[in-house]
């Protein structure tokens, strides 16, 4: 899988090429507007995200270029304005998904991943994990062939988890993305764990080994 | 005081004291005048007199005729020669009344070795009615004066400050919101177009620091999300490490959270920034009650998480709103009934006749009531970023729906009435 990471800030490009490569993508940054038309002119990527404001250009017009030339690479805006109108032009010209700065990685990788997967998912919508199977098209989870019953939240936790195995994700990360960003910064992150929980006993008593850890005071990490 | 009563007010008791001063001098130069005339015919008698006396050296007949008298006393002394006024000396006269007023001129004469005080009077009653007749032809042109100064002038002031009133009632409806200068009121009175010049100016100005000042702290707000973006992504990687201590991951935490309350308070302010100018135009009917259930379903955790007893007493009611405002609204106002609330308390939420109540039983406020739904007002173990309700209001000004908080019964209640014209109300 390839990406392209348009990006004027170094340090955020970094980070999400650090964090991104670790899986079987292999990333590149274009850090501004001219160097990314360069190569969104030269090759094919799976997904680019792409910064709107960057010092020479804005990412719209790369959007828009792009969508000239006929390209079917999967966008992610990535947008310091958080703004309504920016997410909906972005959309309207093609982007297939928008996030405001800042983002948990965690977060962009589950974007990014889902971008794919919607893209290549000819024939192909289950994300296996062991004996685990996420359906994402029917929205279903089995495990060892047994369907699973969970909750909406147990399964939007459980596909943010596939999304990110192996990585340790914050509780404000999984807040955010199951309550939204109003919701954040609450007073205490009990209902989280009890999601969590249900989850987990969920799983295991289905026969699928405990995947889901806790790490002290921080978050989870569903380690295969 | 109205400029218009203070203006007749001081213009009319100026005229009144002019007219008053004018009349009176009139007064005395007319009796001046008339009594001279009256002492210029006495001259001529007196003249007649001398002259009989000189050519005779005798008196001539005492005549007494309609209203001038002549009388000779012998005397024994001569008097100096005087005009005076009198009253009463009608002795001779057909009908004498006691009150009638008389000039008189007296003056010795000697005749035929006698000497005589002579006293020539004529009744002043003609001159005395002349000038109460004049005096009341002015009374009557004083007040129609004044009459007609206080008419004029109330239909001009009225009809010259109409410009100053457009001027005044325009400063008073200008709205830093609306975004729109003052109307031109295209007076040709000099002083009224330079106020109206110097207001609209003004106003210009002040759109124009506005507008600086709101785009200098939304792109403040802006700047502030990528530093933040690299901080948390930064963390992201950190927490990855297997070879970070548990000691660590408290700190982190800390971290996290703190990012999380910037972005949200930036994410805040923008939002009120655009509220405020009235950047949500899309409206669309919205069904309230169905919005309540859905966002409580939203919360539910939440308000699991603190056990409270939620109620529900939810009327129909679709409203004329933007989607995205109604969704902060109902947000902003229930997550604030759960997060201060008490653990294991009560969260009510009430739509009926066309009012939504949401009432939570916590804690009592340790701040001024009065300043709930001011910015960065907050309890001192509050998480929040002191701007939802902040928020709210600023909806509900938009949108002209009175937003009232109390205290009653240990139940915090925020309110709030919408307009009855502005939904269609369907019971069940």
């Amino acid at each position: 899988m390839k990406l392209l990471i348009v990006e004027d800030e170094k340090a955020l490009a970094d980070s999400i090429l650090h964090y991104l490569t670790r899986e079987s993508f292999v990333c590149e940054v274009a850090g501004s507007y001219v160097s990314a038309l360069e190569k969104i002119e030269l090759y094919d990527y799976d997904c680019i995200l792409l910064d709107i404001s960057l010092p020479d250009g804005n990412g719209l017009q790369l959007l828009k270029e792009l969508k000239a030339n006929h390209k079917s690479d999967g966008v992610l805006i990535i947008s310091a304005r958080h703004s309504i109108e920016d997410k909906v032009s972005g959309l309207q010209l093609g982007a297939d998904d928008y996030l405001a700065k800042p983002f948990h990685l965690s977060e962009l990788k589950a974007r990014v991943a889902a971008i794919i997967r919607r893209r290549h998912s000819a024939g192909n919508n289950v994300i296996r994990l062991e004996e685990i199977g996420i359906d994402t098209l029917a929205r279903s989870v089995e495990v060892s062939g047994r369907p699973l019953d969970l909750t909406r939240k147990e399964y939007q936790l459980l596909l943010y988890f596939a999304y990110n195995k192996g990585r340790v994700v914050s509780k404000n990360a999984i807040a955010e993305h199951l309550w939204g960003d109003d919701t954040g910064a609450a007073a205490s992150y009990d209902f989280i764990y009890t999601h969590i929980k249900n989850l987990r006993r969920k799983l295991i008593e289905a026969g699928s080994r405990d995947y889901i850890q806790s790490v002290y005071g921080m978050g989870y990490k569903f380690a295969l | 005081m109205k400029l218009f009563v203070k203006y007749s007010r001081v213009n009319i008791i100026a005229s009144i004291g002019a007219l008053l001063l004018g009349s009176i001098g009139y007064y005395f130069i007319v009796r001046y005048v008339l009594v001279h005339q009256l002492d210029d015919t006495l001259k001529i008698e007196e003249a007649e007199i001398l002259d009989y006396v000189k050519t005779r050296d005798r008196l001539p007949e005492p005549a007494n005729y309609r209203d001038q008298q002549i009388r000779f006393i012998p005397a024994e002394t001569p008097v100096a020669r005087q005009f005076v006024h009198t009253k009463g000396r009608g002795k001779g006269a057909r009908h004498p009344d006691p009150d009638e007023p008389y000039r008189e001129l007296l003056f010795s004469v000697r005749a035929g070795g006698q000497l005589y005080v002579v006293s020539v009077s004529k009744s002043e009653e003609e001159t005395e009615d002349l000038l109460q007749l004049m005096m009341l032809i002015t009374a009557g042109m004083i007040l129609l004066l004044l009459g007609t100064l206080f008419l004029a002038n109330r239909l001009l002031l009225r009809r010259i400050w109409q410009p100053f009133y457009q001027s005044l009632e325009g400063i008073r409806r200008f709205n830093l919101s609306s975004r729109e200068p003052l109307p031109v009121t295209g007076t040709d009175i000099d002083e009224f177009r330079s106020l109206d010049e110097a207001a609209r100016l003004m106003t210009l100005q002040i759109l124009k620091d506005y507008e600086i000042l709101k785009n200098f702290a939304d792109n403040a707000s802006h700047e502030m999300q990528t530093p933040l973006a690299i901080i948390n992504s930064k963390l992201d990687l950190m927490i990855q490490d297997p070879g970070m201590e548990e000691r660590h991951h408290r700190p982190i935490q800390s971290i996290y959270d703190a990012i999380s309350r910037l972005r949200q308070l930036n994410q805040s302010l923008l939002l009120l920034t655009k509220i405020g100018n009235n950047q949500f135009v899309h409206t669309e009917q919205m069904d309230l009650a169905a919005l309540i259930e859905e966002k409580l379903v939203q919360l539910e955790d939440m308000a699991r998480d603190r056990h409270l007893v939620v109620r529900t007493d939810l009327d129909k009611l679709s409203l004329p709103v933007n989607g995205y405002l109604a969704d902060i609204l109902l947000n902003n106002l229930l997550l604030n009934a759960i997060r201060h609330n008490r653990e294991g308390g009560h969260l009510d939420v009430r739509l009926r006749d066309g009012s939504l109540r949401i009432s939570n039983s916590g804690a009592e406020l340790s701040f001024d009531p009065a300043t709930i739904f001011d910015r960065f007002t907050k309890g001192p173990h509050s998480a929040g970023t002191g701007l939802g309700l902040a928020i709210v209001r600023q909806i509900c000004d938009n949108y002209r729906w009175p937003l009232v908080y109390a205290y009653e019964d240990g139940m915090h209640v925020m309110e709030i009435r919408f307009p009855l014209q502005n939904f269609d109300k369907i019971h069940h």
